[in-house]
């Protein structure tokens, strides 16, 4: 019998996370504030995160150890599995060797507790008695909720109130972990108040809820704000994820051609990638996909410059892949993958040629979702379907190719608390959407005096 | 030719932004009274929406509701904490 899957044993989990700032051939060019053009500093975030994790986002430090009380706290669901996908390469008659990395066995089912955990802990050791987050059905807040009941920190989550009153399960799982979930808006903060106050039956929405949890955290000394995406720290945390990845590949005997990610805030892409990225910048020949959903590329079809994040130009300026501030993307129906511009990180690595961006379109995700679980079983989270789709489309290059490629993907997710969105493809009620090059050309023209970044690339 | 006007309550379709099914009410005033900047995006496979909307809002309304970008995370968290940052020093004083 062959093997099918690989736990690593507990003393083998990864000491530290690894830092791609270190390594990067091009050095991350900082947001500018859009009034001054200097570069904003970290003193900026000073009000709603810890010191130790302003000092991750900002540090150069190639590998930076993780906290025995972390490590200790990981081991509830890590090491993650690693799995053969022998039924799925039998299904499409593939010469590929596909293995899937299962980050869906956490308590939560996905990726985040990854940095949640390391999250709640700085938190706790500088002082911190409360954090706020907000959350629209639950998955980060619900993450963050099990990570501050670990450290015995106090957790207060904002939720969007049609949320909070139509999915009672995700959030009764975040108050069985001890937190506070509130209805926003609320009365609790004056960004909730002036909203009350003008309509007392508002049904909130996710741009409020983040009003409500950053003045919470801004008003309160003990108080502080996490975030799951986006920032370097987060990306950080989860690079324990392909640290794993490569010492079970090495066990299987196995080292990838292709490493596989869905890329939405980008932090289950990196966490998977950026070790092999490191590899890569060392020599190894390794393809790195981002896969996205076709209908919003701003990855696959932007270039790269400073954007403003509104059509006033008074927000600060970040370097990102960007289709310029009044693009509209084409309808998409994807959960977390909606996102204007990538991670700075992430579209930095794309410029240096080192990552490969993929779009992918939405039917061919749901298509590659049923495909997976039909032959391995799992349901997967409609993102990491995306990164299912792409790992298809490779394993099928193989055949026509003749190649026994290896190919590593990042399944980021379950999908057990999103069945509504497979009822609503199997029900024939998805469609595919592609954007015209006129519609991109004409949000482009929409960036070009704006500043651009010094590796500029059209 | 699809119809002009919006389904009725009891059909949802998943919101990217929540991450549940939500009925075209929700996004209907999502952004302070005015549509998500979303909702074309999400619904005009199911009805026409642009049109609906077109003929719903004024021009400014329009234009405010879908030209406006949704600001990148970081971005909105500066934003948020300087806005924060200001209410209270008012309320201080």
């Amino acid at each position: 019998m062959q093997v099918k899957k690989i736990f690593l044993p507990e003393s083998e989990l990864p000491r530290q996370w690894y830092n791609i700032a270190a390594d990067m051939p091009t050095p991350l060019e900082p947001p500018l504030h859009p009034g001054t053009g200097e570069p904003i500093g970290p003193d900026a975030l000073a009000p709603i995160f810890p010191m130790p994790l302003i000092e991750q986002e900002v540090s150069q430090e190639r590998f930076i150890d993780i906290p025995e009380p972390v490590l200790e706290k990981y081991l509830i669901w890590r090491p993650t599995p690693m799995y053969r996908a022998f039924n799925l390469e039998k299904h499409l008659d593939t010469p590929a060797k596909i293995y899937f990395k299962n980050e869906g066995v956490s308590p939560p089912g996905s990726h985040k507790p990854n940095t949640a955990l390391a999250q709640a802990y700085y938190n706790k050791i500088s002082g911190t008695k409360r954090i706020t987050t907000e959350t629209g059905a639950g998955q980060w807040g619900s993450a963050l909720s099990m990570c501050c009941s670990l450290f015995g920190l106090e957790c207060k989550v904002y939720m969007v109130k049609i949320s909070y009153q139509q999915k009672p399960y995700r959030r009764l799982m975040m108050e069985t972990w001890g937190a506070t979930c509130i209805p926003s808006p609320s009365s609790e903060t004056n960004a909730g108040r002036k909203i009350l106050e003008k309509n007392p039956d508002s049904p909130g929405s996710l741009g409020i809820a983040i009003s409500e949890a950053v003045e919470a955290a801004v008003t309160d000394e003990n108080t502080k704000y996490s975030l799951g995406s986006v920032l370097n720290h987060v990306m950080l945390h989860q690079t324990i994820v392909g640290q794993e990845a490569q010492k079970q590949m090495a066990l299987f005997g196995d080292y990838p051609d292709v490493v596989i990610g869905c890329a939405g805030g980008g932090s289950n892409f990196a966490g998977m990638t950026f070790p092999f990225i490191r590899d890569k910048i060392n020599g190894k020949q390794v393809e790195i996909l981002a896969v996205e959903p076709a209908s919003c590329p701003t990855m696959t079809r932007g270039p790269f410059a400073y954007d403003f994040g509104d059509t006033v130009q008074m927000t600060p300026l970040l370097p990102m892949y960007t289709l310029g501030h009044s693009f509209v993307p084409e309808p998409i129906h994807a959960g977390g993958l909606r996102y204007h511009g990538m991670a700075p990180l992430v579209s930095q690595l794309i410029l240096d040629g080192l990552i490969t961006p993929l779009a992918v379109h939405q039917l061919e995700t749901f298509e590659a979702g049923i495909t997976f679980a039909r032959t391995e079983g799992f349901i997967s989270a409609p993102e990491t379907d995306h990164a299912v789709a792409a790992l298809i489309r490779e394993a099928k290059k193989a055949k026509e190719e003749g190649k026994e490629k290896v190919i590593l993907l990042n399944w980021s997710g379950h999908g057990l608390v999103d069945m509504a969105a497979y009822e609503a493809y199997l029900s024939g009620k998805l469609k595919n959407h592609e954007l015209p090059q006129e519609e991109i050309d004409r949000a482009l023209s929409d960036i070009a005096p704006l500043p651009k970044p010094k590796q500029y690339k059209k | 030719m699809k119809n002009i006007v919006p389904p009725n309550e009891r059909y949802e379709i998943r919101c990217p932004k929540l991450g549940h099914q939500i009925s075209f009410s929700y996004c209907r005033v999502e952004n302070q009274g005015l549509p998500c900047p979303k909702t074309i995006d999400c619904w005009h496979i199911h009805f026409r929406v642009r049109a609906y909307l077109k003929e719903e809002l004024t021009l400014e309304e329009f234009n405010k509701a879908f030209v406006f970008r949704p600001k990148p995370k970081m971005m909105t968290l500066i934003d948020l904490i300087e806005q924060a940052k200001t209410e209270k020093e008012d309320n201080s004083t």
